[in-house]
């Protein structure tokens, strides 16, 4: 072995010890890989029972009795064909006239405007979390110190702090409590939704505003503007594009979740799910579940071309 | 000035249609402002219920309430079912995300990886590595569109009521997102180190996995505490379905008019997520550091 190629390999073994290494990173990583074993054999997993008899035989009647379209169904008990394709297709038609069409487009109404409100909110809430605006001089490059300080900075971390409580609870938690509030109706729904998704567009965009350059505002704070000029006229054109992306970031995801809400209660997909569950209709059930879907596979090409759109025009 | 010519950029015009959406629904849903205010009941319950806000309970409400056990252990108990299915799901959700994120990101079909060296060669390669991309760029849409509470719904009418069964249904979607934003990271990784790789001659497969997975690896991992904690809402509401996480007891309380209970496990939730959030920016600061 040459002396150069010794060379190299302690090289070598130097960078390997220097490599940045974290104590923080480390620890998590054994963690959560300990506690995902930890799961599997903590007994509250029935593996076992997921796999025994009963529960076979229930997923065979399942897939070659219930799920089988109605029609389908009907033939093969009769003769074995003949026409069923027809009798499938009148089916699938009479099912989206009756309900199918009707909870479609309740699910994307209730989603658009969930999200127009929390993005509204989260626009204005940005604001007030936004640490930076938030000091007595605002965007300053050395922040002052002193007592004047507290006052803004507590209604900073408490608008944050809200922000989080707003998005700790689930969506389905919030629809579930405005049901007993507010009675049936879309109302709890888009309340829900609007609720967990501001507090998560709050924080997106109170980040985004932290970590604009702070030239421009310093500027136009210099020149006399108040806090609500500066935002209005700097911050807002600085960030809309984040803001947007951020928004239809969030869409797809709301339209996923209006489905599900539809389960307590509230006209959308998701309750004739629940409705042909409870008929034990598996049939019209899974039928459904396909029309989600496809909805939430036409919010997700509707968000990707106008964040597409987005990145063109920046 | 600065109106108009906000209006005439393409990205005013995207807001503006935006707001005009919301409008539209509005109309289409045939809202009445005037709903929000809660009728006679529901501003009774909306009194009782808030007016328990600042008094969550620490121990049992109900009279009729005769289990064994303190109520702080059945918060703690309904907390730990909540990371355990969540932990559960998540692992299987990496390891299957990580596959399927490989197989469908452009990077693990490279050119230089799936050339051949003739043109019949290199174009019939190119064809059966495009395709299998796309089939699996499909399978893990379907994976994702359909909601972990929907699966759960099937999986209930398929097999019944069993624990793996929520497991499953937290994976699916999960393993479909995952798959989806590795395989995208893993693309958008600088082309710096695997380039240098390359150069060196080192194989196509470690090139891939020691050049471009370890640059991308900071963002997956980051990414990848955050569904956790998403997980750990979601583990939380499957419980209204029957499985024994936390929502299943939230709504007992509810449906028991125990208000103070449900404050408990609300106020149980919000810490959990909120102690997931601390550990996760630490650990996002760690990484960009």
């Amino acid at each position: 072995m040459s002396a150069s190629h010794i060379d190299r390999r302690a090289e070598v073994v130097r960078l390997r010890a220097e490599r940045p290494r974290s104590l923080t990173v480390r620890f998590s990583l054994v963690f959560f890989c300990a506690l995902a074993v930890f799961a599997w054999v903590s007994g509250e997993i029935d593996a076992v029972d997921f796999l025994s008899k009963r529960r076979r035989a229930n997923v065979e009647r399942f897939l070659e009795q219930d799920v089988l379209p109605y029609p389908l169904r009907e033939s093969v008990r009769t003769e074995g064909g003949g026409g069923t394709l027809e009798l499938l297709w009148s089916w699938v038609a009479e099912l989206w006239t009756d309900r199918g069409a009707d909870a479609f487009w309740t699910t994307l109404w209730i989603s658009t405007l969930a999200i127009v409100l929390a993005g509204v909110s989260a626009v204005i809430l940005s604001a007030p979390a936004a640490r930076t605006l938030m000091r007595t001089e605002p965007f300053a490059r050395t922040p002052a110190r002193g007592a004047g300080e507290w006052p803004w900075r507590i209604c900073a971390e408490a608008v944050r702090f809200s922000l989080v409580g707003l998005r700790a609870i689930p969506e389905f938690v919030w629809a579930f409590l405005f049901l007993a509030l507010f009675g049936p109706g879309a109302w709890p729904a888009i309340l829900a939704l609007a609720i967990h998704n501001a507090g998560i567009l709050g924080r997106l965009n109170a980040d985004t505003v932290e970590n604009l350059d702070g030239g421009p505002l310093r500027a136009l704070r210099s020149l006399g503007a108040s806090r609500r000029q500066v935002f209005g006229l700097a911050i807002l054109p600085l960030a809309l594009s984040r803001f947007l992306l951020y928004f239809f970031y969030r869409f797809e995801t709301c339209v996923r979740e209006a489905t599900v809400l539809g389960m307590l209660g509230i006209v959308s997909l998701g309750y004739w799910i629940q409705d042909a569950r409870a008929r034990q209709r598996y049939d019209e059930m899974v039928l459904f579940v396909v029309l989600g879907a496809l909805l939430v596979l036409v919010a997700d090409v509707l968000s990707q071309l106008a964040r597409a759109a987005l990145r063109r025009a920046r | 000035m600065l109106e108009r010519r906000f209006i005439f950029e393409r990205r005013g015009q995207i807001a503006l249609l935006v707001l005009a959406a919301g409008a539209l629904a509005f109309q289409r849903l045939g809202l009445d402002p005037r709903d929000l205010v809660p009728h006679a009941g529901g501003a009774q319950i909306a009194r009782e219920f808030f007016g328990a806000a600042l008094r969550p309970a620490l121990t049992f409400e109900g009279a009729l309430e005769t289990s064994s056990g303190t109520f702080l252990g059945r918060v703690a108990l309904a907390l730990y079912r909540t990371v355990i299915f969540a932990a559960a799901a998540m692992g299987l959700a990496i390891v299957f995300g990580l596959g399927l994120g490989f197989v469908a990101s452009s990077s693990w079909w490279s050119r230089e990886r799936f050339g051949g060296r003739t043109v019949a060669r290199r174009l019939s390669l190119r064809a059966i590595a495009m395709s299998v991309q796309a089939a699996t760029r499909l399978f893990i849409a379907l994976l994702r569109s359909v909601h972990e509470l929907i699966w759960a719904v099937l999986f209930l009418a398929a097999f019944g009521l069993n624990t793996m069964s929520c497991v499953l249904a937290l994976a699916i979607p999960y393993a479909g997102t995952l798959a989806k934003v590795y395989s995208e990271m893993l693309d958008e990784a600088s082309d710096a180190a695997p380039g240098a790789l390359r150069d060196l001659g080192a194989s196509e497969l470690l090139v891939f996995l020691c050049g471009r997975l370890p640059r991308a690896m900071p963002d997956m991992a980051a990414y990848t505490f955050y569904r956790f904690e998403c997980a750990v809402r979601s583990s939380a509401v499957l419980g209204f379905f029957g499985y024994p996480t936390l929502g299943y007891y939230l709504k007992l309380s509810f449906e028991n008019l125990d208000y103070r209970e449900v404050w408990t496990y609300l106020y149980a939730l919000f810490l959990l997520v909120v102690v997931f959030e601390l550990w996760s920016s630490r650990l996002r600061n760690r990484f960009v550091a």
